[in-house]
């Protein structure tokens, strides 16, 4: 496309690991075509071969250091499947408690010191008046957090000392006074006092994980069988401890994150119209953790084209997996290096441009993560997610379609983020009761020697990102094969043999660019994915008809 | 390690001492052919007038150095490394040989009764019993003649001393006269000496193995007690057929022979490059050092020579000599005298350089001179005459270690200092090679009633201490000057801390734990502080490298409630992938311009390995996709320090477990350098990111790091020795299956695997995200992730046996 204009954006800053974006223009600076590539290769899949499985998890485990728990606990629960290992509630609750936690923490933090930058900007909330910033928080909620008149003086003068130092630290060098920018200058320092809070929130947010997981990043008690922090179970302190931070947590979350939210969809309500940052409109979601013995915070199913009104049951058998764009042969890394000029290759149809390879479900491209969670689980009827979306799109005027843009994905986010910091509590209370009635289990015992030799295993996990699933394939009770497809490896796959683009490139196409020196469009789109780039890149192995072989148990305890 | 010293001296003594201080588990052998232990050579003549004994000048031994005497080296054999004296043989790990130098005689001397030479113990007894009341003659006039010639002046039994001088000056030919004039008449008032010049001796009668009369070309002298003072040359002859020599054993700048296992040090080595043979104390002590250093492993130096300071005292006048490596014959030469003052300077002068001075009672100041001759500068002959008589800080007292008159008199008042041993922890000064220490003392007795009666008295350690306090106060404030033009202050972090709430206690608790952590005394808390509040000075630049961000993740989630964090938005975190605002270009304009602008300043954090397999492609990053290893190359060939966090950093971690797909090493691997700082873990615990900065700041050196380059106070301890579950292990309570009644009751891990006794680290005490827990303490125990390759030695559930 010779009158296209090519920009590339490397390194995008403000996510997980190495990734590049190539979009091409045309004349009136809208995206004509879009690569997203991933930068690194690690081969952790590889690394895993050869060895005790009881061992993958804490191998696996450092796939990320961001979704940190998740493919700990992916990697435990895949081995557990393959040897048909039951987990006692306790060790499933406790589980369940570290990883909603992580969903809390995760998209919080990815909110306001991920994301915030792109829709706030710092130099405008100088002109901010702050008994105006007051008021307007007044507009979002009934009780706004950390809303005094002091307060945002505080915050403006910090701010004005960062800028005039001509220092600005992580804020520097950002794309400030850009078109893009909608925000009043109430409106920016609002926000901004909020990312200042939300450094302490996630700090705390962290002890809550560590109390069951030892630390975090990289928690280190969940083994094959069930969880060690027995001891921290069974000490009340310790309980109350993780239920006081919640409940701060959840003060956040009500009277700040979802109140700023419901600003951003009021600014941004034209671009949300528009449909802007829209992608393929294929959804997928697996579902899953179970709040009360019986009902399940997630639903899972599949929509395809923005049809919101059918939704198909998940089938695991359909998801296969491509690499033809991407830089592997077979089941082998096969690197076709970049141009001279360091860009992607790109030029033909099948040139490969990224490590990520190409996931698809029933052929198609899917977009997996909170969006696709909120509308599934909305339209399987959801009784308990329902009044949260509903509460939200009422009070700005959206419909649920509108969800599937740049700040809808944003929106559906915190909708879940609020969810989840209600009925956290309810998984609380049911490892209580458990506890209450003698049931101190947090291990199955089984004798590893006795497992059988060879075993297969997979599990669906949905984890803050979307869908995660893990694959193994267990000979001489060492690991044969193993196989990862992470959430971002759906939503940042490159194109196909049928040259069907990746959700990322397929949000990006169609956007329009002010100034194509500062491509700040293209990182708000990709930023509302939340790309984790460490988890995304995985070697392809498993063949769409292996998958056939596993079979899915149907109950909670997935 | 066994380590062999074969040498009797100043330079054996020093250098078994400062290796046993370095590595106390280092075998050292001191192998010599004196029938005495080390003794100081400086202090011989004070064995001739008997004011001494030799246990007086013995130097201190480290008591688990071995000392084998009366062994004299007559071969060595590289290939078994071994060496051999007349009736013993000596294996070594490393050999130094530090054999100092032979005397010269004129003719042989070995089995006369009536002449010596003046360079060990033995000589000095011989010369003592020996020279009854003859007269003695001592030939040659350097400073070893003149020193023990006065000596013999003052003792009542000696009659009649004459010097035998080939030339016609003393001390050294290129002298003016009008030194001699002065030095001459110092030593000819008694009337008891007298001074041949032009002379040497041209016949000699021996009878019954004594000498009985002696001609010179203007003397006759009858029944005489010759002493040779004409030179020595090094003693190395054992050693010509198994090492390459010239006038020395040859070595490189690191003292090195050409058998790498084999050093030379002083005046038996000649180091190759520059020609040269130590003839100085210091000048041993420097090429001990580099020996030391080439042969522990630590902080490498090369020996280099460097500008010299001599002293000669005798009683009416002071010579000193200054003199650059450099120096050589061909000189023009400034004079500036004063026959009242018996005043001397002369200055030697080659391409408008001063290459040697020499005063005589002199009175310019020394210091001055040396950092002439050091830098090099062109001279200004009537800036030297207007400055003569200016010495600021008095006469130069210890030549060894440059510490003048007022030095002292300073220390002596600022600290309270009483006596001598107080003063060592100030200064080497009189302890180097021991010729100035009566000197030392006399000033220090001297300068007592300028004592301040009221300053409180401080023991040693204290003024240690201050020291290392006012030291590291004095680095910070460097920083001050460094960034002059950033206005983000420590006020604006107050504000801040404030602002959250976080009362000054709060902090001060923080700072404490802090400045305990890194294992310094609690004095220190306020250096600390003010280094908290310097922070913000240091430029960072963060990459990630082939990693999963977990450390970025741990950092940002620092480990006490706010202030770390408030702390972490204070520092000049420049560029963070993770955290910054900008992209793609912009953010490598933002890296570009802290590498040009902040050159050599700016600290490197690494987190993640890098992959070297297929040039490195594996990893690309910027517009230009440039490899890891080329951004991470480009960022560090500036950076003032290099600090590794996580283990991936440190040998590869995770992405380096078998097979390792991507040939993925760690920083200092990558990089080719070893003054990489590695903070591993997985992630690193943040505090001591925190306290190495903090510690880069205070202090001008690295801190102690153990052989991985982990700074010791963070990763010395061992896990098991400092878990809080170590009480069942001693009584046996362990934990036999997951959730069992010691699960639930916190006993030892060992059983399951715990991998606590392999592993160093400071986890039990500074525990993860706000000291809310650690492995151990959630029931999982330890799984080494500070130690190298633990993916594929620790990162499992079993115990090592096991496996």
């Amino acid at each position: 496309m010779p009158d296209h204009k090519k920009i590339v954006i490397d390194p995008i800053t403000r996510i997980e690991g190495h990734l590049r974006a190539e979009v091409e223009i045309d004349d009136d600076g809208i995206v004509q075509e879009a690569y997203v590539s991933g930068q690194l290769f690690r081969g952790i899949e590889i690394i895993l071969k050869d060895r005790d499985p009881r061992d993958a998890g804490l191998l696996a485990g450092r796939i990320c250091g961001v979704c940190t728990n998740s493919h700990f606990r992916g990697a435990v629960s895949t081995v557990e499947d393959a040897y048909r290992i039951e987990v006692p509630k306790n060790g499933e609750i406790i589980r369940d408690l570290m990883s909603l936690a992580l969903f809390i923490q995760d998209h919080v933090t990815h909110f306001y010191h991920l994301h915030l930058l792109d829709f706030v900007d710092v130099t405008k909330a100088l002109e901010a008046d702050p008994k105006m910033t007051s008021k307007t928080a007044h507009l979002y909620s009934a009780k706004p957090y950390a809303n005094s008149h002091s307060h945002y003086i505080y915050v403006k003068e910090k701010l004005a000392k960062f800028i005039d130092s001509g220092r600005l630290g992580p804020f520097s060098n950002g794309y400030w006074g850009h078109s893009e920018y909608k925000l009043t200058p109430e409106e920016n320092l609002l926000l901004l006092s909020h990312y200042l809070e939300a450094l302490k929130f996630q700090t705390d947010i962290s002890k809550a994980i560590a109390i069951f997981g030892a630390k975090t990043p990289h928690p280190q008690t969940i083994v094959v069988g069930g969880v060690t922090s027995v001891a921290d179970m069974l000490n009340p302190q310790r309980l109350n401890e993780f239920v006081f931070i919640l409940k701060e947590a959840k003060g956040f979350i009500d009277r700040a994150y979802i109140p700023d939210m419901k600003l951003l969809a009021t600014a941004y309500r034209d671009e949300i119209k528009a449909g802007a940052g829209r992608s393929v409109g294929n959804f997928l979601s697996v579902g899953g953790y179970c709040f009360d013995n019986e009902h399940m915070l997630f639903e899972s199913g599949v929509i395809y084209d923005h049809d919101l009104e059918t939704v198909e049951k998940f089938d695991e058998q359909l998801i296969t997996e491509e690499v033809e764009r991407a830089w592997y042969k077979d089941d082998q890394p096969y690197y076709t290096d970049l141009n001279e000029d360091g860009t992607l290759k790109t030029a033909n149809k099948d040139d490969k441009y990224s490590w990520i390879k190409a996931p698809r479900y029933d052929g198609k491209t899917m977009e997996t993560g909170p969006l696709a969670r909120v509308l599934i689980s909305y339209k399987q009827e959801n009784r308990f997610i329902r009044p949260f979306v509903d509460e939200f799109l009422e009070f700005c005027d959206l419909e649920l379609l509108d969800l599937s843009s740049t700040v809808g994905r944003n929106a559906a986010r915190a909708i879940e983020t609020a969810y989840i910091s209600e009925y956290i509590f309810k998984s609380i209370n049911r490892l209580v009761e458990n506890i209450k009635y003698y049931d101190t289990e947090t291990w199955s015992k089984y004798t590893f020697e006795e497992l059988p030799k060879e075993a297969k295993g997979r599990m669906f996990l949905e984890v803050p990102r979307g869908v995660l699933s893990h694959f193994i394939n267990i000979e001489d009770q060492k690991i044969k094969n193993y196989q990862v497809i992470a959430p971002t490896t759906w939503n940042a796959s490159p194109k196909d043999s049928r040259d069907q683009r990746g959700p990322y490139e397929e949000a990006l196409v169609g956007i329009r660019l002010d100034d194509p020196s500062k491509p700040l469009e293209v990182l708000k789109v990709l930023h509302s994915f939340d790309p984790c780039l460490a988890c995304a890149v995985h070697v392809i192995d498993i063949k769409g008809k292996e998958i056939g072989e596993f079979k899915i148990s149907a109950n909670c305890t997935i | 390690m066994r380590i062999l010293i074969v040498g009797g001296g100043i330079a054996a003594a020093y250098m078994a001492n400062r290796i046993k201080k370095l590595s106390s588990d280092a075998d050292v052998l001191i192998v010599s052919d004196e029938a005495h232990s080390p003794y100081d050579r400086i202090h011989l003549c004070a064995l001739v007038d008997k004011s001494a004994t030799i246990e007086d000048i013995s130097l201190a031994v480290d008591p688990t150095v071995q000392i084998a005497l009366n062994e004299k080296i007559t071969s060595i054999d590289r290939k078994s490394k071994r060496i051999f004296s007349e009736h013993s043989v000596f294996s070594y790990d490393k050999l130094i040989i530090a054999t100092g130098s032979i005397p010269q005689t004129l003719f042989d001397i070995s089995t006369l009764k009536n002449a010596a030479v003046f360079r060990n113990a033995d000589d000095c007894k011989k010369i003592a019993e020996g020279i009854g009341d003859r007269e003695v003659l001592i030939v040659g006039s350097g400073p070893i003649g003149l020193e023990l010639m006065e000596t013999l002046d003052k003792m009542p039994n000696v009659k009649q001393v004459t010097l035998l001088v080939r030339s016609d000056s003393l001390y050294d030919k290129q002298l003016s006269p009008q030194a001699r004039r002065v030095m001459e008449s110092s030593y000819l008032s008694g009337g008891k000496i007298t001074i041949s010049y032009e002379d040497e001796i041209v016949e000699k009668e021996i009878k019954n193995d004594e000498i009985r009369l002696l001609k010179t070309k203007k003397l006759q002298i009858k029944d005489p007690f010759l002493i040779f003072g004409v030179g020595i040359k090094p003693n190395v002859d054992f050693a010509r057929e198994t090492l390459a020599c010239e006038k020395g054993i040859l070595t490189n700048t690191k003292m090195q022979t050409e058998d790498p296992d084999i050093y030379a040090v002083g005046e038996a080595a000649q180091v190759k490059e520059f020609d040269f043979v130590a003839g100085h104390v210091k000048e041993c002590t420097l090429q001990a050092d580099a020996a030391i250093a080439s042969i522990l492993g630590v902080e490498e130096r090369d020996f280099e020579p460097e500008v010299m300071i001599d002293m000669l005292k005798v009683d009416e006048y002071e010579l000193i000599e200054v003199r650059s490596p450099e120096y050589s014959p061909n000189f023009e030469k400034i004079l500036i005298t004063s026959e009242k003052d018996h005043r001397i300077d002369e200055y030697f002068v080659e391409n408008d350089k001063l290459t040697r001075f020499i005063g005589i009672n002199t009175n310019v100041d020394i210091g001055y001179i040396e950092s002439l001759i050091e830098d090099g500068q062109t001279i200004d002959p009537s800036y030297l005459y207007e400055n003569r008589l200016i010495g600021e800080r008095g006469r130069l007292i210890c030549s060894c270690e440059h510490v003048y008159h007022q030095d002292i008199v300073d220390a002596v008042t600022t600290y309270g200092i009483e006596n001598f041993l107080e003063y060592g922890n100030f200064s080497e000064a009189g302890r180097v090679c021991g010729k100035c220490k009566k000197m030392v003392q006399d000033v220090i007795s001297d300068s007592q009633h300028l004592i301040d009666p009221n300053m409180p008295k401080k023991s040693p350690q204290d003024i240690e201490i201050e020291k290392e306090i006012a030291l590291a106060q004095k680095r910070i404030e460097k920083y001050n000057r460094l960034h002059p033009q950033n206005k983000l202050d420590s006020e604006q972090l107050a504000s801040s801390l404030d602002a959250f709430d976080i009362s000054t206690k709060e902090v001060n608790s923080w700072i404490s734990m802090v400045t305990a952590t890194m294992q310094l005394h609690p004095e220190f808390e306020g250096v600390v502080k003010d280094g908290v509040n310097h922070l913000n000075r240091l430029p960072i630049i963060w990459l990630e490298l082939a990693d999963c961000s977990g450390n970025s993740e741990a950092f940002i989630k620092s480990s006490h409630p706010g202030i770390a964090d408030l702390i972490f938005d204070y520092i000049s975190l420049d560029y963070h992938e993770l955290l910054m605002s900008a992209s793609g270009d912009q953010s490598e304009t933002v890296l570009e311009n802290i590498i040009k602008e902040q050159k050599g300043k700016y600290v490197l954090i690494v987190e993640g390995a890098i992959p070297m397999a297929m040039e490195g492609k594996y990893l690309r990053i910027g517009p230009q996709g440039e490899t890891g290893l080329e951004l991470l190359q480009k960022c560090a060939k500036d950076a003032a320090l290099i600090i590794s966090v996580g283990s991936c950093a440190l040998d590869g971690g995770v992405v380096a477990a078998e097979p390792n797909p991507t040939g993925a090493v760690g920083v200092s691997e990558a990089l080719g350098r070893e003054d990489v700082i590695n903070l591993p873990g997985c992630p690193v615990n943040p505090i001591n990111i925190v306290g190495t900065l903090l510690s880069y700041l205070m202090f001008e050196e690295l801190p102690a790091l153990d052989q991985f380059n982990r700074p010791l106070w963070a990763y010395e301890g061992r896990i098991h020795d400092n878990c809080e579950r170590r009480g069942h292990y001693e009584l046996g309570e362990f934990v036999q299956e997951w959730g069992d009644e010691g699960a639930q009751k916190g006993w030892c891990l060992f059983e399951m695997g715990c991998k606590g006794p392999y592993t160093h680290a400071n986890c039990p005490t500074m525990k993860f995200n706000q000291g809310t827990s650690w492995p151990v303490q959630a029931g999982h125990g330890c799984m080494g992730c500070v130690e190298m390759g633990f993916f594929d030695k620790y990162a499992n559930e079993r115990k090592i046996d096991e496996e």
